[in-house]
């Protein structure tokens, strides 16, 4: 199962879980199927069908928008970065 | 060699006290006063100074070590920026707003200087550190929505120390570079959680094509 990196921002929404697993074959259904594992997280990462502009989501080392975006696929073997902008100081 | 530091608070403190020990001088940005909420991570400041301005303040506390420095209780805009900052080789931000962020990023990148952007939040945070030439802040985040905030979120106090830094490092490190790296990416230096381990994500990006604060970079345009 692809494993999904959760920021520390986010992680109230998946009972303080680092890394959530799921199977799932391309970022978008990544994506969804986390959703369905902790509600909420998606509307803090989607903005309806596209990523929030804040966010960026990585499959392994390489951003999605320089893959194929939230159709890029995904095996058992990548790991899923949502790095979101934060500002505390 | 002059910089600035925009916020005088959790991370300001150390990245102030470690550049000005470095015999940076600095021009210190913070609108607001120290709190008592302020005290369990912001060690720059003393009971005592409740209610002080916290941009003079910790000043202040950067001259007792030797060092030079001027605090401006004020927020650093980018319409004043050439005013404050105009003279500076290097800025730092180290505030606690997504819009302040942007705009310091914005205003070196479209002066050519080296910039870091540091952040904190909760158990983590994150260090982009800006190299002229290289992909910005905003080819990475795009736009200031609704990140997430201290005040929002929390942080635990000694998660400050650590990223700031980081921070401070890496400003001393782009400041004698004064170039792109290489291969013209951006990086970012990501900290998931300090408590578990205290080695980064290194996150490399590309320039984004739109991004319009690359658009205004000296004597380049983005294709």
């Amino acid at each position: 199962m692809a494993l999904i990196r959760i920021p520390g921002a986010l992680r109230q929404l998946t009972a303080n879980l680092a890394e959530v697993e799921i199977e799932a074959a391309t970022v978008r259904a990544a994506l969804a199927a986390l959703e369905q594992k902790h509600p909420g997280i998606g509307g803090k990462v989607m903005d309806g069908a596209t990523v929030k502009p804040f966010i960026r989501i990585y499959v392994g080392p390489d951003d999605i928008e320089g893959l194929q975006g939230l159709d890029t696929p995904v095996t058992a073997r990548d790991e899923i970065s949502i790095i979101p902008a934060i500002a505390g100081g | 060699m002059k910089a600035t530091i925009v916020g005088a608070g959790g991370l300001g403190g150390p990245l102030a006290l470690a550049l000005g020990a470095a015999g940076v001088e600095l021009v210190i940005i913070d609108p607001d006063v120290v709190e008592t909420t302020n005290l369990h991570r912001q060690i720059q400041f003393a009971a005592a100074d409740l209610g002080a301005a916290k941009a003079t303040t910790l000043a202040a506390r950067v001259s007792e070590r030797g060092g030079r420095a001027k605090g401006y209780k004020l927020r650093w805009l980018a319409d004043d920026a050439d005013d404050i900052s105009g003279d500076c080789e290097l800025i730092v931000d180290g505030s606690d707003d997504p819009v302040t962020k942007f705009a310091v990023a914005d205003w070196a990148v479209a002066r050519g200087i080296p910039y870091v952007i540091a952040a904190a939040l909760r158990f983590g945070g994150n260090v982009l550190a800006g190299a002229p030439g290289t992909a910005c802040y905003r080819c990475f985040f795009e736009e200031p929505v609704a990140a997430a905030t201290c005040a929002a979120a929390g942080v635990l106090g000694p998660i400050v120390g650590a990223i700031g830094g980081l921070a401070a490092a890496l400003a001393l490190a782009l400041a004698q570079a004064r170039r792109p790296t290489a291969d013209g990416l951006g990086t970012l230096y990501v900290f998931d959680d300090l408590r578990v381990s205290s080695e980064p994500r290194i996150v490399r990006f590309s320039r984004r094509a739109e991004c319009s604060a690359c658009a205004q970079r000296p004597q380049e345009k983005v294709a």
